[in-house]
């Protein structure tokens, strides 16, 4: 599959930045998927889980609380104000769930979105 | 010998005052390490969030033919009330660092005030409240605390409280004035137009970006959202900038400090050791005319 690359930026840091084959966001506007060669784009992001493929296959989901994300054909910038990321390689993951859960419900997001957003969560955690 | 026992006592005091500044330029240089990690870290998300913006009004303007339609992008040509914020630290010993930022922020009042324009003040740190109070100027705003410890949350809710009166009205203009950090050796101090936003800054005519969708669909909504957003971050990263400038500056001041406190411990001891080969002299002579007198 086509890589394009991505980034996930936050006040703290930089949480990603490398090729993927694909991601989802959660758009305020509704969740929607990139590829390579998508339009460009912008969009509000609202609380919810990010979720990219990295180009060796593995899925990655990183949980936010809000931001921006900007689409371009060969590049996706996403820059939020608070995120936890939740990958397989990580010893911790128990822990990054419920930090995930925490920065979640500390939105002030609609409660049915953070429901399914913290729902989310622990559908990866227990993928692991 | 009073001479004697004075200067050695001398010697004691800057001694240790050595000691202290020595001290402090230890400290600060750790502390500017782990701010300037901050600033770093937040860099990378302030100039995304630029490039954002920047990419958005660069739309905006390509389908408004008269410019940019937008409260936060308004060009005004003569405002007629102006907000300054300034940031100093909360305290000093740190060289020419607070007095440089209050120096500047003097001037722009008086240029303001030639003009016929409306100033209010807002102050961050203390150093910067104690100078106009003291001088009997008024300030609309006073936060201490926030420049030694910069935390994104007060940051926010300080700008965006003078954001709101920018919206309503109450101001034309809001300028950010503070001392930010060059290197370990240089401060410079920076002046920031942060609303309306600088159009004349953002690079609107460089690369013309295809045709960009923006969702949710009406423009004014994500923009509001972003400027605020550009808004508040301008206000956090002047925090940190200003407290790694802050550390950096009292580090060469401590070791300025400490390198004139060697210097005088040299001098003293020069002046001690003058003082006891006269003090033996003198009392070499009164033996020797002693015995002279004895024969």
């Amino acid at each position: 599959m086509e890589l394009m690359k991505l980034e996930i930026i936050t006040p703290n840091g930089v949480i990603f930045d490398g090729d993927v084959t694909q991601v989802n966001l959660p758009g305020s506007e509704g969740e929607f998927g990139v590829l390579a060669g998508h339009s460009t784009l912008v969009s509000l992001l609202d609380t919810g889980v990010i979720v990219y493929n990295r180009a060796d296959g593995r899925e990655v989901a990183v949980a936010i609380n809000s931001g921006y994300v900007k689409v371009d054909e060969g590049k996706t910038t996403c820059i939020v104000d608070g995120a936890v990321a939740l990958s397989g390689e990580d010893t911790h993951i128990a822990q990054a769930i419920e930090k995930a859960k925490k920065l979640l419900k500390s939105t002030q997001a609609s409660s049915a979105s953070i429901a399914s957003a913290v729902s989310k969560v622990e559908k990866i955690g227990k993928s692991f | 010998m009073a001479n004697l026992k004075e200067i050695k006592r001398k010697i004691g005091s800057v001694k240790n005052t050595q000691k202290t500044t020595n001290a402090m330029k230890l400290v600060s240089s750790a502390k500017l390490k782990r701010t300037e990690e901050l600033a770093k870290r937040s860099r990378v998300y302030a100039a995304k969030l630029t490039e954002l913006l920047n990419e958005i009004a660069q739309k905006m303007q390509q389908s408004n033919v008269e410019g940019i339609d937008n409260i936060y992008f308004r060009n005004i040509q003569n405002p007629k009330k102006v907000d300054i914020i300034f940031i100093t630290a909360d305290k000093g010993l740190c060289g020419g660092f607070n007095s440089q930022t209050i120096k500047r922020t003097n001037k722009l009042i008086e240029e303001f005030r030639a003009n016929d324009v409306k100033v209010r003040l807002r102050a961050v740190g203390r150093k910067g409240i104690d100078f106009f109070k003291f001088n009997g100027i008024e300030l609309n705003d006073e936060i201490i605390g926030l420049s030694a410890a910069p935390d994104f949350k007060q940051a926010a809710e300080f700008i965006s409280d003078i954001a709101e009166s920018y919206v309503n009205g109450e101001t034309d203009k809001i300028i950010l004035v503070h001392n930010g950090y060059v290197n370990m050796i240089t401060q410079e101090v920076r002046e920031e137009q942060v609303l309306p936003v600088d159009t004349s800054k953002l690079e609107l005519n460089s690369v013309v970006s295809s045709e960009l969708e923006v969702e949710p669909d009406d423009d004014d909504t994500l923009l509001d959202a972003l400027v605020k957003r550009y808004v508040e971050y301008t206000m956090y990263y002047s925090l940190i900038d200003s407290l790694a400038a802050e550390h950096s500056a009292r580090m060469q001041a401590m070791d300025a400090a400490t390198k004139n406190a060697k210097e005088m411990v040299k001098e003293l001891n020069v002046k001690y050791n003058k003082a006891r080969q006269e003090s033996i002299t003198t009392e070499l002579i009164e033996i020797i005319s002693g015995m002279e007198s004895m024969k």
